[in-house]
């Protein structure tokens, strides 16, 4: 019988992030920077502060962009902050940033970096 | 790994820079309300009023991006005009500091009619198109369909550019073409109207059926051609020519194929026809081709109850009277009646089917109402613009241009150039007009788009783009050989016309639909004032009798060209077809 690896990552959290459409990319840049690895970007359509804002609302999308990301919990609280100032939410109707802890997460580990800091087989 | 005994740079900038902390959520939540019977009450949140700098810093990216697009679309048509009249033709710009914001002016409106557009009148009518076809039926469909296709004609910001062309035309040499655009200019955008309101009618019920639009073009372009040939042979009547050719192309801008387009898909949707790709295309083609049957048949009616003798008096008559002009018939009066009337009466119409037919509720009163506003100051705007910035430097350039060739009054020691090279130059000078302001169209990029999608890329975006931009090229370069040769226009359009109907005989029906499409999209607010105006003071300069028909060829032009493409494109994917199955062949006998 064959063994096979199989390798989960704890210490996980995801951020989720809802901004206007096409204000995506310069978030993800942002949270690039500061050390994320990846993020994956989805459509949606929502609102809500926008219709409290009167004839102003017109300003704001309702075609949203969404973006999660998943990142180690000692860098999160940073990550966190700097998507929160480049998507400029501290504007009414800009959007929400939110956090969810994970239980783990698997995905594609350089051999290096398991041999590097994981436990010996 | 960070650990957490050391203190990164990053970590103590931070602490510096940012004030953390934390509310609970609970205490925001509002308090549960009940109503006199102890039930509750639906919660209704409060309105939020933002601060001063939360405004500017939610309308800056909001109106930067809209301001951006037209001023992309109008500056650099604009300086290429200067640059042309200061270093090509060595005059400098009359009046620049008025065309300047007459050209301001032009973005501004351009900026406010679109937004109002998007916000005001599109909601309404896919609102329309979603519930008309549900609560009513099909003649009823058909015949608001028609008027609504007469209500956007009158909306359609390039049909007031008609308007002010009519004031250039000389009523000794052409009677019938000014006593359509002055006397009878109502009733000229009123039968343009007609055109497109049948067009989309005609287009509504071929979504309804899934008709071919290739017998529909064959049935048009019939009557069209035999009509100009009759009028061809008439010399009154043949000056009209140019104009009618000329009213298709204005009639297919920003307000009508969008607002038409929606209500017609909502139609074919609801009759279980919306899944057809192409479903979308057609109406702009017939909503170019009947406008030209209607001016044509008006024209003739003209010319049947008035003879040329009788309107040269009578509006010579006119001209020694109208001393006192009314303030509602000079500038800037005009413009702004002008304004008013294009987009009152649409919504008004809109309006009445909505509540009387209907019996619906507006969706989103405040904001819709709000967006015709703006789609109202955005026409005046634009108006305003037109007569001040656009119509006058294209007439400018238009009238400058010939002095590269021939001896004007207006210009110092012309002709500036031998013969042969003026007129190179005066050709070349339409033609990147034409290159430049077609692949500057939004609309363009937004067809080459859905094209790409449609024949699962084997017909490149920018393959279209540059198809459709060579087509509209060589189409105003045409244009203007008419006017200096004064060739006329039926010598050039029934060719052109022949041409495209042996092309579409042999091309499939997707290539035929992109093809008729792509020239009623390449018209759109800038470029027909803009080569409208051109065309006539190039007319003008070169004592021409008009200056129509640049538009009637800048819009045969792409038909050709992309039609010729189409063709080109399904030989090579037919030939590698070929080739691959030889090879499969050969794979088998071995």
């Amino acid at each position: 019988m064959t063994t096979r690896d199989f390798t989960v990552l704890t210490d996980v959290s995801m951020i989720t992030c809802i901004i206007q459409r096409g204000k995506a990319d310069a978030i993800v840049q942002a949270a690039q920077d500061a050390g994320a690895q990846g993020a994956t970007i989805y459509y949606g359509y929502g609102s809500g502060v926008r219709e409290r804002l009167g004839l102003l609302g017109l300003a704001v999308d309702v075609e949203k962009e969404i973006i999660t990301i998943l990142v180690a919990d000692d860098q999160v609280d940073r990550i966190f902050e700097r998507m929160y100032f480049a998507a400029e939410l501290d504007l009414p109707g800009a959007g929400i940033i939110y956090l969810t802890k994970l239980e783990k997460a698997a995905t594609y580990i350089p051999r290096e970096i398991i041999e590097k800091v994981g436990r010996a087989p | 790994m960070a650990t957490d005994d050391s203190l990164s740079f990053g970590r103590y900038t931070r602490e510096l820079n940012v004030h953390l902390d934390e509310i609970s959520y609970n205490e925001m939540i509002p308090a549960i309300e009940l109503d006199e019977q102890g039930n509750e009450k639906p919660h209704r949140p409060s309105s939020i009023a933002a601060g001063r700098g939360d405004i500017y810093r939610l309308l800056k990216p909001y109106l930067s991006v809209r301001f951006n697009d037209q001023f992309r679309a109008v500056t650099p048509l604009a300086i290429y005009l200067v640059l042309f009249q200061i270093f090509i033709l060595r005059q400098s710009i009359a009046d620049s500091s008025i065309i300047t914001a007459g050209l301001i002016a032009v973005i501004l409106g351009l900026m406010l009619f679109m937004e109002g557009l998007k916000v005001g009148l599109m909601p309404f009518g896919e609102a329309l198109g979603i519930s008309l076809p549900a609560k009513a039926k099909l003649l009823t469909v058909v015949v608001v369909v028609f008027l609504l296709g007469i209500g956007v004609t009158f909306a359609e910001p390039a049909i007031g550019a008609l308007q002010t062309a009519g004031s250039l035309v000389d009523v000794r040499q052409a009677p019938y073409l000014y006593f359509l655009l002055t006397q009878w200019a109502g009733t000229l955008v009123l039968s343009v109207g007609v055109g497109v309101g049948l067009a989309a009618a005609l287009g509504t019920i071929r979504f309804i059926y899934g008709w071919s639009l290739k017998p529909l073009i064959y049935m048009t372009l019939v009557p069209v051609l035999c009509i100009s040939i009759y009028m061809a042979l008439d010399p009154e009547l043949s000056k009209v020519l140019g104009l009618a050719f000329d009213c298709g192309a204005v009639t297919t801008g920003p307000v009508t194929v969008p607002l038409v387009l929606s209500l017609g898909i909502g139609i074919a949707r609801a009759a279980g026809r919306g899944s057809d790709s192409l479903s979308g295309f057609g109406i702009v083609t017939l909503a170019s081709l009947f406008p030209i049957v209607a001016v044509m048949i008006l024209a003739l009616t003209l010319s049947m109850s008035y003879s040329p003798s009788e309107i040269i008096a009578a509006s010579t008559m006119a001209q020694a009277g109208s001393m006192q002009i009314p303030w509602y018939e000079s500038s800037p009066g005009v413009e702004i009646v002008g304004g008013v009337r294009a987009i009152v009466p649409l919504v008004i119409f809109l309006l009445l089917v909505m509540v009387l037919l209907l019996k619906e509720r507006i969706p989103h009163a405040k904001i819709v109402s709000f967006g015709i506003f703006l789609c109202v100051i955005g026409m005046i705007v634009f108006n305003l613009g037109l007569s001040y910035g656009l119509s006058k430097l294209g007439g400018q350039s238009g009238g400058l241009v010939p002095a590269a060739f021939t001896q004007l009054e207006t210009v110092a020691d012309s002709p500036l150039y031998v013969l042969s090279l003026g007129l190179f130059i005066a050709m070349a000078f339409a033609w990147v007009l034409g290159f430049g302001a077609t692949l500057a169209e939004p609309a363009l990029n937004a067809l080459g788009m859905t094209v790409e999608s449609l024949t699962s890329g084997s017909f490149k975006k920018s393959t279209l783009m540059y198809a459709v931009s060579i087509g509209v090229a060589c189409g105003i370069s045409l244009g203007v050989a008419k006017i200096i040769f004064e060739i006329p226009i039926a010598y050039l359009l029934v060719p052109g016309y022949l041409i495209a109907i042996v092309l579409t005989h042999f091309s499939n029906e997707e290539y035929v639909n992109i093809a008729w499409d792509s020239a009623g999209v390449t018209t759109g607010p800038v470029t027909v004032p803009l080569v409208l105006a051109m065309g006539l003071g190039f007319g003008n300069a070169l004592g021409a009798v008009e200056g129509f028909g640049i538009l009637s060829m800048a819009s045969i032009g792409p038909i050709i060209a992309v039609l010729t493409t189409g063709l080109y494109i399904r030989r090579k994917i037919s030939k590698s077809h070929v080739v691959f199955d030889d090879s499969l062949e050969t794979v088998s006998v071995v």
